[in-house]
């Protein structure tokens, strides 16, 4: 029996569960990954911009064959109002090769195979019915009709961690720790035509980040990638607040498409696909269990997802956390006499290796997430304000002029408590 | 210029198993909903509508997003209450992304 009980089964062909199996595979373990999509990425949607030093330490330098879209060069932070925008914008052009533009998909179709080469199993449109619990140990999984076990299960089912929840493993998912985000995705005929909306230079990307009326006053943004040849738009917006304003999902994002200041991104290209995912954006304080007898969680399964209002990080951290799990296990294998499931000592050392990673990003941001959510008027009051003093900057008319002091004061003026909005100001960002 | 689902729905791809509905909802018990009706609003698939005339809501599986939002929001699909359930669909069915 035992040829047949695998050293770790992967649950989730995602960022997280991909990491997860090539690492394994290339340190020689016997590893089954499986997917329920009908391919690695036919269920996975992502807003498209993935920090490279992840795929680096995943890859090595065959990271550069990896599907990317274009290399992000050009970032904006657009201040929204119902009908207009003030953009800060950069040309980043000497930044180091920092972050591209990913579609999920392709790039996840192309992960799977680079794990089969380096002998994993992988397996798709098969879903995982429930985790294989014997006196507390997680010994496998169940799916159909077959019970298959391993020495250990790596969890990487993504943000709606069913299977753990269900075993009551970890807690369950808490909506205050989640954003929807809905995606359009709009393809041209060209890369050309791509530059030039964006106007950046062949194969150079931008990243648009927009914040304001658009969200109706609910923490979120609005997110706009350059592909190759296609353009992502989309927004995320907080789940529970999004509950309590009543406003329709669907109505919100197509407004999007009206706003002179980001319409103008997609106007004209063929819509090819419309998705919908859910974000993690809690943070430290509402991480789950991480790992226990027999088993360990990865990426946005366990919660490993930054909203930092101006960058979402999900992908990069789900392939760190890969990583680590991966590691962990090898380590574990290594240390274990006999050939039984790796108990939950055992299996510590993933928390550790966390905490000195990645972890350190999430303790530097405890209370971001809170904060962006209670403090409505970065979404209301301050796109208005940056608005009304271009507006007043700008404006000639047949009156006397208005000098610029003035106007920079009557901007400012509607701020009702102006030291306690600096007070607030300066707590927030102090948790960015 | 809301444009109808159906419209942004057919540029996705879908391999929908038609007869097995992965969530399932009580239309009637839905008349005492606890949560605002809160899955009309926030399915991003407008899968739930609440119809008027009939008073039960109404739910539609196939063009679902999987994206989980309706577990979230309405407590009876949370807390798995009698008549209420959300699952993945089976075996490689429901949505299937070419960009993601
Ligand atoms: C709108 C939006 C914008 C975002 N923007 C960014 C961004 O710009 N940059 C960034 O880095 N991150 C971003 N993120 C976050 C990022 O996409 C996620 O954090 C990341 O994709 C998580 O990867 P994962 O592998 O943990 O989960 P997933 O990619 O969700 O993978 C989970 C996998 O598990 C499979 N699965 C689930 N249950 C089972 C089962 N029972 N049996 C078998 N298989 C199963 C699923 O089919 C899926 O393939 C964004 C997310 C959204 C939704
Ligand atoms: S939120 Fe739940 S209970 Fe309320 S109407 Fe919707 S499905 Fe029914
Ligand atoms: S899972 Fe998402 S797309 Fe599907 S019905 Fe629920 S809210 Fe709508």
């Amino acid at each position: 029996m035992d040829e047949e009980v695998f050293d770790a089964i992967v649950v989730g062909g995602g960022f997280a569960g991909l990491a997860a199996t090539y690492r394994l595979a290339q340190a020689g373990r016997s590893v089954l990954l499986v997917e329920r999509g009908a391919t690695c990425g036919s269920k996975n949607l992502t807003g498209g911009r993935l920090y490279t030093y992840a795929l680096q330490a995943l890859l090595g330098d065959d990271w550069r064959e990896a599907p990317l879209q274009r290399r992000v060069t050009r970032e904006i932070i657009s201040l929204l109002t119902e009908q207009d925008a003030v953009n800060i914008d950069t040309t980043l052009g000497s930044a180091p090769e920092e972050s591209y533009t990913v579609l999920a998909t392709p790039l996840l179709e192309w992960l799977a195979a680079r794990c089969e080469e380096a002998g994993a199993m992988v397996v798709t449109a098969t879903t995982v019915e429930g985790l294989l619990v014997r006196d507390g140990v997680v010994r496998g999984v169940k799916a159909g009709e077959d019970e298959l076990e391993a020495r250990v299960v790596i969890d990487c089912e993504g943000i709606n961690p069913l299977l753990l929840e269900r075993a009551g493993l970890i807690r369950p998912l808490d909506p205050h720790a989640v954003a929807v985000g809905a995606k359009y995705v709009y393809r041209y005929g060209s890369g050309e035509e791509v530059d030039r909306i964006f106007g950046v230079r062949p194969g150079e990307g931008a990243a648009v980040l927009g914040m304001g009326a658009v969200t109706r006053g609910v923490f979120g943004g609005v997110f706009c990638y350059s592909n190759a040849d296609s353009v992502s738009l989309g927004l995320v917006l907080d789940s529970v607040a999004w509950k309590e304003s009543g406003h329709s999902l669907l109505d919100t994002a197509e407004a999007l498409h009206e706003h002179p200041a980001i319409g103008r991104y997609v106007a004209g290209g063929e819509l090819v696909e419309y998705g919908a995912h859910l974000v993690y954006e809690g943070g430290y304080d509402t991480l789950p269990e991480l790992s226990g007898a027999g088993w360990l969680v990865c990426g946005d399964a366990a919660g490993l997802c930054l909203n930092r209002g101006f960058t979402i990080r999900g992908m990069d951290y789900a392939v760190m956390s890969g990583i680590a799990a991966a590691d962990a296990v090898t380590g574990a294998l290594d240390a274990a006499a006999g050939t039984g499931p790796l108990g939950a000592a055992a299996l510590s050392g993933y928390r550790e290796r966390l905490e000195a990673g990645l972890l350190r990003d999430f303790r530097a941001t405890r209370g971001a997430h809170d904060w962006m959510a209670a403090t409505t008027d970065l979404f209301t009051v301050y796109p208005q304000l940056a608005v009304d003093a271009m507006t007043g900057l700008y404006h000639v008319g047949p009156e006397p002029l208005t000098p610029v002091a003035s106007t920079l004061w009557r901007a400012a003026r509607q701020i009702k408590k102006p030291v306690r909005t600096a007070r607030t100001l300066l707590k927030g960002v102090r948790t960015l | 210029m809301t444009r109808p689902v159906d419209v942004l729905l057919a540029a996705t791809r879908f391999e929908t198993d038609e007869h097995h509905p992965h969530i399932v909802i009580d239309p009637v018990a839905c008349r005492t909903c606890p949560s605002d009706r809160a899955c009309a609003t926030s399915c991003p698939a407008q899968r739930y509508a609440w119809d008027d005339a009939a008073d039960v809501m109404s739910f539609d599986h196939v063009g679902c997003l999987e994206c989980g939002s309706c577990r979230l929001v309405c407590d009876r699909l949370r807390t798995g209450a009698p008549g209420y359930s959300w699952d993945y669909p089976a075996a490689g069915a429901g949505v299937s992304y070419r960009q993601g």
